[in-house]
C-alpha cells in the first residue's frame, strides 16, 4: 500500500476516497472510439469525449468525480488518477 | 498556398485535417464526403442500435468545430485520381485539382450474395444510413436471424435484443469466433447469449431467404430448416473500398498499398485507415485492420507528411476492447493458436493480426467469467486476451506494445499453479516504478 502517492490498489490505481477528494478522470485515447456514451451520461454535461479525443484529463472544476463516465464507458477508456499538486506534469501526460 | 484534398470523413480523414491545420493554418483544405451525415463515430453505431445513446450523440464535432478547421466541404463520390493533372474526378464528371491528396474512404461491409438479399429487411452494421434502416425494421419485427462471426455479429445480436427482437444466431462453424477465441472463451460467450434468449444454430448456413410482398418472411438453412423472420442481418466481413484505386491504377492488393509514410505509388497521393494495407513490422507483412485507433493514427501521420513534416508511421500492436455478451474483452496482438479455425475475413473492429499464430506458449488464468490468456514468447508477451475483469488490461496493452522484457517472471507465468494476475500486477507495479511510467 502506497498511501503517500494516494494509491492503494495492487497495481497503483487510486482508491475511491482519494478520487473523491483529489482525483481526476484521465482518458486513454487509444482505446476511445468517440461513441460519446461518457458525455451522454455526465450529470453536468461535461464533454468527456472531447477530453478523450485530445488525451486530456477532465480538469473541469465542475467535475463531480462521480464515476458515471468511467463506469459507463464500454471500452475502459477512462480511469481515475489521484492528482498530485507537486507533479502537474504527470497528470497532463495522462497519469504517466 | 497548397490545396489539400481529403477524400473520406471518417477517423483517418478528420485526424489528417487536424494534423495539417496544426502545421498550416492558411492553405485550403477540401473535405470530400460521400455520406450526407458527415463525420460520426462508426463504432458508436452499435451503441445507437442497442439504445445506449441517441443518434445525436454519434457526432463528436459540432458545426463550430468544423468552422474552426476552416474547410471547404464537398459532397460527392470520387471516381478516380488523374495524376498527370493532379486532379480527382467525381461521378458527375466534375473534377478538382489537388496538391496533396489523401484517400481515406474506409471499408464496406461485405454484402451477401445468397438469393433473397434484395428483400426489405436485410440489415448490415455498416453506415449510419444502414443502421437507421435496421432500427426502423426492428420496431416492427418479432424475429431476426443474424449471420456471421466476431464483434460485429455480436453487436447486431445484442442490438436487436435491446430492440426487443427475438434473435437466431447462425454460426457456420461449431463455435463462436473460433479463429480468435479458444473453445472455452467461445462457450462462455455463447452461454451468456443463450441466457439472454438467443437461439444459437451451430454449423448452420442460409440456403435462401424467402419474402412476401418484397419483405423478408423466412430463411431456409442448407439442412432444410425454415426459420420465420422479418430481419436477416449479415456480418460476414469488410472490404476496403478500392474503386478509386482500381480505376486510377493506384497500386493495391486487398487494400491500397502504402509505405511507412502512408504514400501510395502516385506522387503526393496518400492513403490511410481501413482502405489502406499497411506494413506491420511486428509480424513482417502487410495487414488489413478495421480499427478506429489505427485509422486515426494513420490519418494523423499522413496529415503531417502531407503538410511537409516527414514522419514515419510506426504501427502499434492492434488491439480492441469490446463487449461480448456483456463481457468486456480486450484483445491485444497475436492470439491465434494452432488448431484454431483457419483464417477468416475480418469484420469491423478487428485486425488480421489477432488471427496470427505466434511462436509462443499459452498461459491462462480463469475465474468464473474472468479470464486472462497470454501468448508468451521468448522474453516478451506477444498477445493477450482479457475477458471480464479489466484491471490488468492497460498494463498488458503496454507490456505487449512496448515489448517489455518479462524474462524475470516468464517461468512463473508458465506455471499453472501460480496466480497469473498477481504475478503480472506485481511485475507491472515494479516496472512502472523503475521506469517512472
Amino acid at each position: 500500500m502506497d498511501r503517500k502517492k494516494g494509491n492503494d490498489t495492487n497495481i497503483g490505481l487510486p482508491s475511491r476516497r482519494n478520487v473523491l477528494t483529489t482525483g481526476v478522470v484521465v482518458p486513454n485515447t487509444s482505446r476511445c472510439v468517440q461513441c460519446g456514451i461518457c458525455s451522454y451520461n455526465c450529470p453536468i454535461n461535461i464533454d468527456v469525449r472531447r477530453h478523450a479525443w485530445l488525451g486530456e484529463p477532465v480538469k473541469d472544476r465542475h467535475c463531480l468525480t462521480c464515476g458515471e463516465c468511467v463506469q459507463r464507458c464500454p471500452r475502459g477508456v477512462l480511469r481515475f488518477e489521484a492528482t498530485n499538486m507537486f507533479n502537474e506534469e504527470s497528470i497532463l501526460n495522462g497519469g504517466k | 498556398m497548397s490545396r489539400f484534398v481529403i477524400v473520406g470523413s471518417g477517423a483517418a480523414g478528420i485526424a489528417a485535417i487536424q494534423s495539417i491545420r496544426e502545421l498550416d493554418k492558411n492553405s485550403e483544405i477540401v473535405l470530400v464526403m460521400a455520406e450526407k451525415e458527415g463525420y460520426y463515430s462508426r463504432p458508436g453505431l452499435a451503441y445507437y442500435l442497442n439504445k445506449e445513446i441517441p443518434e445525436a450523440q454519434l457526432f463528436p464535432f459540432s458545426k463550430d468545430d468544423f468552422s474552426q478547421m476552416n474547410l471547404k466541404i464537398i459532397f460527392g463520390i470520387v471516381e478516380s485520381v488523374l495524376p498527370e493533372t493532379k486532379a480527382i474526378s467525381f461521378s458527375d464528371g466534375k473534377t478538382i485539382r489537388y496538391d496533396k491528396l489523401l484517400i481515406a474512404v474506409g471499408a464496406k461491409a461485405v454484402r451477401s450474395s445468397i438469393s433473397g438479399t434484395d428483400l426489405d429487411g436485410i440489415i448490415y452494421l455498416d453506415m449510419l444510413s444502414t443502421i437507421k434502416i435496421a432500427i426502423k425494421k426492428a420496431k416492427k419485427a418479432k424475429t431476426a436471424v443474424i449471420v456471421g462471426g466476431g464483434i460485429t455479429a455480436i453487436e447486431l445480436v445484442e442490438g436487436l435484443i435491446a430492440q426487443k427482437v427475438k434473435v437466431h444466431f447462425l454460426l457456420r462453424k461449431d463455435r463462436f469466433w473460433g479463429n480468435v477465441l479458444d473453445s472455452e472463451e467461445s462457450q462462455l460467450v455463447e452461454n451468456r447469449l443463450k441466457d439472454e434468449g438467443v437461439v444459437i444454430h451451430y454449423q448452420t448456413e442460409i440456403e435462401s431467404i424467402s419474402g412476401k410482398k418484397g419483405k423478408v418472411f423466412a430463411i431456409r438453412t442448407k439442412t432444410g430448416e425454415e426459420i420465420p423472420c422479418q430481419i436477416v442481418g449479415f456480418a460476414i466481413g469488410v472490404r476496403p473500398r478500392l474503386h478509386i484505386a482500381e480505376k486510377s491504377g493506384i497500386k493495391s492488393e486487398r487494400g491500397i498499398l502504402v509505405n511507412e509514410f502512408l504514400e501510395t505509388n502516385f506522387p503526393d497521393v496518400y492513403a490511410a485507415g481501413d482502405v489502406a494495407e499497411v506494413y506491420d513490422p511486428h509480424i513482417g507483412k502487410h495487414i488489413l485492420d478495421s480499427l478506429w485507433d489505427l485509422a486515426r493514427s494513420q490519418g494523423k501521420i499522413a496529415g503531417f507528411n502531407m503538410a511537409g513534416k516527414k514522419k514515419k508511421y510506426i504501427k502499434d500492436v492492434p488491439f480492441n476492447v469490446t463487449r461480448l455478451a456483456g463481457l468486456t474483452t480486450t484483445i491485444i496482438g497475436a492470439i491465434g493458436q494452432k488448431g484454431m479455425d483457419t483464417k477468416a475475413e475480418i469484420v469491423r473492429g478487428e485486425s488480421e493480426t489477432w488471427q496470427e499464430i505466434p511462436d509462443a506458449l499459452v498461459s491462462q488464468y480463469k475465474f468464473d467469467s474472468n479470464r486472462i490468456r497470454l501468448m508468451i514468447g521468448e522474453n516478451t508477451i506477444v498477445g493477450a486476451l482479457i475477458m471480464g475483469d479489466q484491471t490488468l488490461s492497460e498494463a498488458l496493452h503496454q507490456i505487449v506494445n512496448q515489448k517489455i522484457d518479462i524474462s524475470t517472471i516468464r517461468d512463473k507465468l508458465l506455471q499453472s499453479q501460480v496466480p497469473l494476475g498477481e504475478t503480472l500486477a506485481n511485475f507491472w507495479k515494479e516496472w512502472r516504478k523503475e521506469n517512472a511510467y
